[in-house]
């Protein structure tokens, strides 16, 4: 049971799009090595933008993750739920549990997208992820909190947490070299830069998967490429039962972003 | 996508473009005030980059890309042992790029563990060498 955390410090930077690629690209997998297979998108958003990567209407409305599989809203065999109020929730992580998510023998994969205002929240679910996902914008506000996310990471012993660098605009100098300065400073923990790419955007206007409307979009291209790049860091030995804690029952073993990263 | 942007992409066999650009040599530009406030940071330094740059780097080995290089015989170093303060980040320009990797010398031979000197001429000889490749 891989459970992946979407989560960045900084709003905009494309988390509920990489969540909702990353969960797509997951699908494909046929589930037989415990990856793919069932695949859950659990967004806790309040405001949530979740349904328009898919090509859903705005007005769809998500169930409620223990909400009967009757409500359920399936896209190409995705399982899509809702719980914007899970922060105010203290058995939110022992429902889980209750569902199956957390158990180590469950052939379900959980993506959950935290917003980037509930760090709260985020650090709750981080020690039960078999992967943090952390996107970044080649941006001068990400940048500056480099030092805190870093500070923080080697507080949690968080060796999970990957960094993808969203929105990247190659064409503009300042981009490009925060994108640089970013590689230096968290080298292997990068897995993934996705290109600015306008056909994203058109996308959800034209009420299309991006995979539909813009077949050979960028954006698209490289976001494939993150979730093999996810898909392998869960099928390194260190994550063969991501589910198992240790003896007080917290953690469970994760492993290192950029391990069995694409060359 | 645009009709012909699809139909160039068509006709040069590609999924999508990668945009390149050759210009901006390291050396020319002005290192951002936001770059330099980052390296003084001394979090950015306690992953696992440190032991990379310590192994790069010898303790006493001086910076050899060329650009670093050019920067530090353009302008001679100040005496070095009084510690630089930490200053506030100053607009682009207003201290060459010699000044400033003298200054990070400076901090190298004075009271800033020299780890962390190693870390700052790592990184810097580690963008200009990605300068040189044409990578930044």
């Amino acid at each position: 049971m891989p459970l992946i955390l979407c989560h960045s410090p900084k709003g905009g930077a494309s988390t509920t799009f990489t969540a909702s690629h990353l969960a797509i690209g997951l699908s494909g997998m046929d589930g037989s090595d415990g990856i793919g297979g069932d695949i859950t998108l659990l967004t806790l958003s309040q405001s949530d933008m979740t349904p328009l990567h898919f090509g859903l209407p705005p007005a769809q409305r998500l169930p409620a993750f223990g909400a009967a599989i009757e409500a359920a809203v399936l896209v190409s065999g995705i399982s899509l739920r809702c719980e914007p109020f899970a922060a105010q929730d203290p058995d939110f992580l022992a429902r889980l549990d209750d569902g199956g998510f957390l158990a180590a023998d469950s052939a379900r994969t959980l993506v959950i997208d935290v917003p980037a205002g509930e760090p709260a929240l985020a650090s709750r679910l981080m020690p039960h992820a078999a992967v943090h996902i952390c996107p970044l914008t080649a941006s001068p506000d990400c940048l500056a909190l480099l030092p805190q996310l870093l500070e923080q990471d080697e507080a949690t012993e968080g060796s999970g947490t990957a960094y993808v660098i969203g929105k990247l605009d190659e064409t503009r100098r300042l981009a490009r070299h925060v994108a640089a300065f970013m590689r230096e400073v968290l080298g292997d923990k990068i897995i993934a830069k996705i290109r600015q790419d306008q056909s994203v955007p058109e996308a959800l206007a034209m009420l299309q998967p991006l995979s539909r409307y813009a077949p050979a979009s960028a954006a698209l291209a490289d976001v494939r490429q993150m979730a093999d790049v996810v898909r392998g860091m869960l099928e390194m030995p260190a994550s063969a039962d991501p589910g198992q804690t240790d003896s007080d029952g917290a953690a469970p073993t994760r492993p290192a972003p950029g391990a069995s990263r694409a060359a | 996508m645009r009709a012909d942007a699809r139909s160039l992409l068509d006709r040069l066999g590609r999924s999508d473009f990668a945009y390149k650009e050759f210009a901006d040599r390291f050396s020319d530009l002005e290192l951002w005030p936001l770059f330099e406030a980052l390296l003084k940071d001394p979090r950015l330094f306690t992953q696992e980059i440190a032991a990379a740059a310590d192994m790069a780097a010898g303790a006493n080995e001086a910076v050899s890309s060329p650009a670093i290089a050019g920067a530090r015989t353009a302008e001679p170093a100040p005496p070095p042992p009084p510690p630089a303060p930490l200053r506030a980040p100053q607009p682009s320009g207003a201290e060459t790029l010699a000044e400033l990797f003298n200054r990070y010398e400076a901090e190298a031979s004075g009271t800033t563990p020299q780890r962390h000197a190693q870390d700052v001429r790592a990184m810097l000889r580690r963008l200009s060498e990605l300068d040189a490749r044409g990578e930044l």
